[in-house]
């Protein structure tokens, strides 16, 4: 299983996060996306015409959205994480991972316009992304009321993967996380996983650790 | 650095950048770049008196006299920002708020109680309580309550209309 | 702030390799400017008024002024030096002040807690004694003997070792930084930091590196390096007051920041203060 990744792309951290949770071994193929637009060079518009990145090969497979490829692991390694016991459940899967395209086009638009010198309208993007983020919430709360902890059900699914990196990354592009409680809640208690990875942007949690007992010129 | 950024271990709230920790005094404990020193008394971060009651926090500006205001029979549902001010969302709701910035939704009386704090830059941060059990359609209907009224508010904040 | 002592330095205004016909619309110091590529194939800079400004295309970057720069613009020997790869990291927009962005690349203490499991991790977060100086000879600031253990120090290494470093600060936004080569130990890798201007809260950060490594794949040593940047732009982008304090008593300095003190006090001689403040507010 080969991905086309690039370390600062959120949509590619969905594929390598959802890897890593569900201890799947990935072929990391890795990208030149800036500043060499190697997404845009002949070799990777033949496997996806669309010029963006990720990329999944498995055998004759290609896959060209991150919300598939999540479902392909899940499929194969996790098929509890596509939560489709339930037809509400099953619903609100799809739900997220539609909405999680809503994400990437404005927090993500936001991120690359701010970070990257994209050329987008900054205010509309932002806009947009604070729009996405307040449904999130209460999408959020709404859970909670229902006794469930994440977005789709009572357990970790695809959903929650889908909708992560760009939330988590929002500041990147301007856009503060300190308007939801119940989001900062969620993200944290992904970020608190064992085997969660980070991408740059997202720290550490260092209390996860206790503290450690150093003497003076011990380092 | 803003402290927000960092983290908590045991009593002790560390920085993001460099780890320095600090006691509930405000006091720093540990420098983690120098592990044998022990941090002289002028190095403190600003402290607030915090009080937490009926699931509420609360933050005092100064020395308060007395206690924060007691919230009996009331369950905090969640926080909101609105892009609006406390004259819009007072416009928006049809009630005016309180002297301690309470406002009762009028259409449902007694049920759904918002607690207003006017932030910079014209925003306002709503805290929902909602009396009675937290029983969850009551919940998510009020919780969807108070984003259609910061719609609202945030309709006549932008059209200027709110007095 | 004054614009006037950081008016005739030379910053990076763009990549050499993305140099074309259409141009570059970017800004030095609020002013707008074009970065084109002329008739003739050379880098061509105007600015607002269509001025000409002075220009150079050296380590992989174009560099301009909206002065008249009295030095050239400071050698890295190790430009020239036959075997380096040179890397084109690319830009990163950063909303904080240049002179912010300079003093963090300064900073060894932030590693373990920011750059977590790559140049450094706890327990090993001491900051043994090291030595600075500015040297008056080339007017630039140095710290020399600085070491730091290190999980995995470069994209080249492999498991923990005892980094060392050398910083330099030849120019008010730029720092070049040699560090422990781990495939050939009698020689530095170079790291910089080319550090564009375009506002006091506002810069492109341009880093670029010349590394001794035949095996790592470019885009890996651009992955790398875009990482640790990465984790530092949200530090950046929160540190409060938004310019840096050159006068002292705002921020407390310890041992481990003698680079830092060294570079505030080497600015507030040259009145480089565009991106400072110089009063605690
Ligand atoms: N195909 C969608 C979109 C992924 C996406 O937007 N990827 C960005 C990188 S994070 C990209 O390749 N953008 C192309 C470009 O900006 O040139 C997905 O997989 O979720
Ligand atoms: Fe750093």
């Amino acid at each position: 299983m080969k991905l086309y990744d690039y370390i600062l792309s959120p949509s590619c951290y969905k594929v390598r996060l959802m890897a890593a949770l569900t201890g799947v071994t990935l072929d990391i193929r890795p990208v030149d996306f800036h500043p060499g637009a190697e997404h845009k060079g002949a070799e990777l518009l033949a496997l996806n015409p669309a010029g963006s990145i990720p990329i999944f090969v498995d055998g004759d497979l290609i896959l060209t959205e991150s919300s598939a490829i999540l479902v392909y692991l899940a499929a194969k390694a996790a098929p509890e994480w596509l939560a489709v016991a339930s037809a509400e459940e099953a619903a609100r899967v799809q739900q997220w991972l539609s909405f999680s395209g809503r994400l990437t086009a404005s927090l993500g638009g936001a991120r690359l316009t701010e970070m990257l010198l994209r050329p987008g309208d900054i205010g509309a993007l932002q806009a947009q992304g604070v729009l996405a983020l307040r449904e999130l919430e209460a999408g959020l709360v709404e859970q909670s009321l229902r006794g469930m902890r994440f977005l789709a059900a009572n357990r970790l699914t695809v959903a929650d993967i889908a909708c992560f990196p760009y939330v988590a990354l929002a500041p990147d592009g301007g856009v503060s996380l300190d308007p939801y409680p119940a989001i900062r809640l969620w993200s944290r208690a992904l970020r608190g996983l064992d085997h969660f990875i980070e991408m740059p942007g997202i720290h550490r949690l260092h209390e996860l650790k206790p503290e450690p007992h150093i003497e003076a010129g011990e380092a | 650095m803003r402290l927000s950024h960092g983290f908590v271990r045991g009593e002790a709230l560390s920085c993001i950048y460099h780890g320095w920790s600090y006691a509930q005094a405000g006091n720093c404990l540990r420098i983690p770049a120098h592990p044998g020193l022990v941090p002289p008394e002028t190095i403190r971060v600003a402290t607030h008196v915090v009080e937490e009651t009926d699931g509420v926090i609360w933050v005092a500006a100064g020395q308060p006299e007395g206690g924060p205001p007691r919230l009996d029979g009331l369950i905090p549902l969640r926080s909101l920002t609105a892009h609006a001010d406390v004259a819009a969302i007072e416009a928006a709701a049809g009630v005016r708020a309180s002297a301690e910035g309470v406002v009762d939704l009028a259409q449902s009386p007694g049920i759904i109680r918002l607690l207003l704090s006017a932030q910079t830059e014209g925003k306002t941060l709503i805290h929902v309580l909602i009396k009675g059990t937290a029983d969850p359609t009551a919940g998510i209907a009020a919780s969807r309550a108070a984003e259609s009224l910061r719609r609202k508010a945030e309709n006549l904040h932008t059209k200027g209309i709110a007095p | 702030m004054t614009m006037q002592a950081m008016i005739d330095e030379w910053y990076p205004v763009g990549l050499a390799s993305e140099l074309d016909q259409t141009g570059r619309a970017t800004a030095l110091m609020g002013e707008p400017i074009e970065v084109v590529c002329d008739e003739n194939g050379d880098a061509k800079v105007t600015g607002s008024n269509g001025r000409v400004l002075p220009v150079r295309v050296r380590y992989g970057h174009v560099w301009s002024s909206l002065g008249a720069p009295k030095k050239e613009l400071f050698p890295i020997p190790e430009a020239d030096q036959p075997g380096r790869r040179f890397v084109d990291v690319g830009v990163v927009r950063v909303r904080c002040s240049p002179l912010r962005a300079i003093e963090n690349f300064l900073d060894i203490a932030h590693f373990p807690f920011v750059h977590t499991d790559i140049l450094g991790a706890e327990p090993h977060t001491e900051v043994q004694n090291y030595k600075v100086e500015i040297r008056e000879d080339v007017d630039e600031v140095w710290a020399t003997q600085v070491k730091f253990y290190q999980p995995q120090a470069a994209k080249s290494a492999s498991g923990g070792i005892t980094t060392e470093y050398m910083y330099r600060v030849p120019a008010p936004t730029c720092s070049v930084l040699y560090k422990t080569c781990p495939p050939r130990p009698s020689e530095w890798d170079v790291i910089t930091l080319f550090v564009q201007p375009l506002a006091e809260d506002l810069c492109d950060v341009w880093p670029w590196m010349a590394l001794f490594d035949d095996t790592t794949s470019l885009t890996d040593l651009i992955h790398f390096q875009q990482t640790i940047f990465l984790q530092d732009r949200s530090i950046l982008e929160n540190q409060i007051p938004r310019l840096l304090p050159l006068d002292p008593g705002m921020e407390i300095p310890t041992r481990a920041d003698l680079t830092s003190v060294a570079y505030r006090r080497w600015l507030k001689r040259h009145n480089y203060t565009y991106g400072a403040q110089l009063v605690a507010q």
